[in-house]
């Protein structure tokens, strides 16, 4: 009796490893990136750019962005293929490219993984505007959600 | 009070105070005036940033005057608001003040309040920080802070700060910061057409 059942535990045991090592060994499903929504086409041009913090200045802050088309925020095509734009708090331009996430968003940034530090997304773009806010936290907090409109798109 | 220079103005900082600026004239709005080398816009501090200790913290003093009740008198040199109040009492705020060069007198009164004022960087500074926003929407991190006191009509302003450390500093382009606090405060006592002088120094 006392052998059966230490042979019983010692199959269950058997089986528990063969199952464990079946869920440690089982490659996780990579996840499924498409190609980013965006073309770095659609973000050359002038833009006027602004800020919030709160929602509920969205619509005057679109307007604002507008309203600072006399001091555009210029993108140029990088020579990569990306676009030539700032990072947060660099006066010098880098060369950003899209990136789509696993999690369906659209990232703006250096080459390589999405969704990193020095990262924004993007969202709420069509042929005149769009809006990014930053991955990193710090740079979000301080810099809010920014909005760009397109400098002399019609009305 | 613990002084905090954060990324933004470690990076900046440098060539923002080679670079002084300046925006009279009609084509200046007030919103564009006042800026400086260590401001940080969206930055918040802490309410132990925000506290000032010493003589900047926010205090009724005696003080000796010949102008009313309600009136505000701006020390310069002393970096000192006074709200003058009776019986030789005036509640006394610490202010950051206009830098070197930036620094005037003269008598105005209070010409419009504003919660929350917006922020926009002159272009001087959009000229050296190309990443900046042209506007920044009024709240909670905006450079101008809580509340606003228009000077008359010149681009100068009472202001709030969301650089605490400023303050009992000449740093700005000529108007006058308090912390948000204290801001606050004063936009409470105060009403559109309060005399404001504005003065180098005061004899007390």
């Amino acid at each position: 009796m006392g052998i059966a059942l230490r042979n019983g535990a010692l199959a269950l045991g058997a089986l528990g490893t063969a199952f464990l090592a079946g869920c440690v060994s089982e490659p996780a499903p990579a996840p499924v990136v498409a190609a980013p929504s965006v073309t770095s086409d659609q973000l050359v041009g002038k833009w006027g750019l602004a800020a919030y913090h709160r929602d509920s200045d969205r619509p005057r802050t679109v307007k604002e962005a507008l309203a600072q088309c006399n001091k555009p925020y210029v993108i140029r095509k990088g020579p990569n293929g990306g676009v030539m734009m700032y990072l947060a708090d660099q006066p010098q331009l880098s060369e950003l490219v899209l990136k789509a996430g696993p999690d369906g968003v659209t990232y703006l940034g250096p080459p390589g993984a999405a969704g990193t530090a020095d990262d924004r997304q993007i969202s709420n773009i069509d042929a005149d505007s769009f809006t990014t806010i930053w991955v990193d936290p710090d740079n979000a907090g301080r810099y809010g959600t920014m909005v760009y409109e397109r400098c002399g798109k019609r009305a | 009070m613990r002084v905090r220079l954060g990324y933004f103005a470690r990076a900046t900082a440098a060539t923002a105070l080679a670079a002084a600026y300046f925006l009279p004239g009609v084509f200046a709005t007030a919103q564009q005036v006042d800026m400086n080398a260590v401001d940080q816009p969206g930055y918040q501090p802490t309410p132990d940033e925000e506290q000032l200790s010493g003589a900047y913290e926010r205090q009724e003093v005696f003080f000796r005057t010949t102008e009313a009740p309600g009136t505000i008198i701006i020390d310069t040199k002393g970096r000192f608001l006074y709200l003058v109040q009776p019986n030789n009492r005036a509640l006394r705020y610490g202010i950051g003040v206009g830098r070197d060069g930036f620094q005037w007198s003269g008598l105005q009164k209070v010409s419009r309040k504003q919660e929350w004022p917006d922020w926009r960087p002159p272009p001087e500074m959009i000229e050296r920080q190309p990443y900046l926003p042209r506007f920044m929407a009024g709240g909670p991190g905006n450079p101008m802070g809580a509340r606003a006191m228009y000077l008359g009509q010149t681009v100068y302003r009472i202001h709030g700060t969301n650089q605490p450390q400023t303050i009992g500093h000449a740093v700005s382009s000529g108007c006058f910061r308090l912390v948000n606090a204290d801001v606050s405060d004063l936009y409470d006592r105060v009403s559109v057409g309060t005399k404001v002088v504005i003065k180098q120094a005061v004899a007390l």
